[in-house]
């Protein structure tokens, strides 16, 4: 589409340089530049409209029972029995042997970090006033690197912004039973797990 | 026990969560559309555009004639009154909810002019709506007007 010898920018539109007509038959182009007020004091008619885009997003097979182990206070894992590896999240089919996983293995609430970021604003962007260490935990009893995404408390973050969190030995801190809903903020944080490095 | 080739019909039946995207945004008419919703509102008058070379008017108006790409400067009012081009009955709504009265939506091309728009005949039987049929716009009072398709009601036959 369009000249075969205009330069194009990284979409592969044209760029039309100053000056350039694309047409001889337009010599310049209709219409005006809006600014929001002409919107607000309604100098052009406008269309509003609402998409009805309702979604329900199913957590799945595997999922919904690690969500309903985490009211117990539990973590759940599927093993698969042909390689033996034991996967936290839990799957139903095991991506290396491409075959169904086969039984369900309770983990532990301990782990390690296995890697972590500091952040500095929250979920709904707005900056935090105390930044916050998120970090990829390995769950023990699970297989090697198999692990969630949580928060870690309780660390000094001048020794977060050193590095010195990699390899650390974090345990789950869980709501009170009757506050639990079955959703991973059902465990509220990991802290280092006491009398360990 | 084979769970993974498992089924799931209905996202609801398991853990699930809802959500509403939000995509709302506002849509301006352009030139064209503006001049013609305009008029309608303030006018309660069908206005095309007229490409003397071809001698064409189009409704809704466009900028540009799309036989010979000339631009399109006449403005020229086209009555209300046209044929239904074409119709279909409508018993549920743009969400898939039924309606409780069928709709008749038809594709009307209003006299002398090229192209044409969509819209809800009213004051008709279903049993009578046919191709060919004559009908006119139905507007809205003027205080109710405000610049856009609905406000025409309607189209109805010319007794």
């Amino acid at each position: 589409m369009g000249r075969s010898n205009a330069s194009r920018n990284s979409n592969n539109y044209e760029i039309i340089k100053e000056g350039e007509k694309v047409s001889e038959k337009i010599k310049e182009y209709p219409g005006h530049a809006l600014k929001a007020e002409d919107f607000k004091e309604g100098k052009v008619l406008t269309t509003k409209w609402r998409p009805n885009a309702k979604y329900a997003w199913s957590a799945g097979i595997a999922v919904s029972r690690f969500l309903k182990e985490l009211k117990n206070g539990k973590i759940i894992a599927r093993k698969c029995n042909k390689c033996g590896r034991i996967m936290v999240p839990p799957r139903m089919f095991c991506e290396w042997c491409f075959k169904p996983t086969d039984e369900w293995v309770y983990v532990k609430d301990t782990g390690r970090i296995v890697t972590y970021s500091i952040s500095y604003i929250s979920a709904e962007r707005g900056r935090l006033e105390k930044p916050m260490v998120v970090a990829v935990i390995a769950i023990d009893g699970a297989s090697e690197n198999m692990g969630i995404l949580h928060k870690v408390e309780g660390v000094d973050i001048e020794e977060a912004k050193a590095g010195k969190l990699f390899g650390m030995r974090v345990k789950a801190v869980w709501k009170p039973p009757e506050e639990r809903e079955g959703a991973i903020t059902d465990i509220m944080y990991f802290k280092p797990l006491e009398g360990e490095g | 026990m084979n769970m993974s080739i498992e089924k799931i019909r209905d996202p609801r039946d398991i853990k699930h969560r809802f959500g509403d995207m939000e995509a709302d945004y506002i849509y301006t008419l352009g030139v064209a559309g503006e001049r013609f919703f305009r008029e309608i509102k303030e006018n309660a008058k069908i206005f095309g555009t007229k490409c003397t070379k071809c001698n064409i008017i189009y409704v809704p108006p466009r900028m540009y004639c799309e036989r010979c790409f000339e631009e399109l400067k006449d403005w020229i009012e086209v009555g209300s009154k046209g044929t239904v081009h074409t119709f279909t009955i409508a018993y549920v709504d743009e969400n898939g909810n039924r309606l409780e009265k069928p709709e008749i939506w038809a594709f009307i091309k209003i006299h002398g002019t090229e192209g044409g728009f969509i819209h809800k005949l009213g004051e008709v039987d279903i049993e009578d709506v046919c191709i060919g049929m004559e009908v006119e716009a139905v507007f809205k009072e003027k205080e109710q007007r405000t610049g856009s398709i609905t406000d025409i009601l309607y189209f109805k036959p010319v007794k």
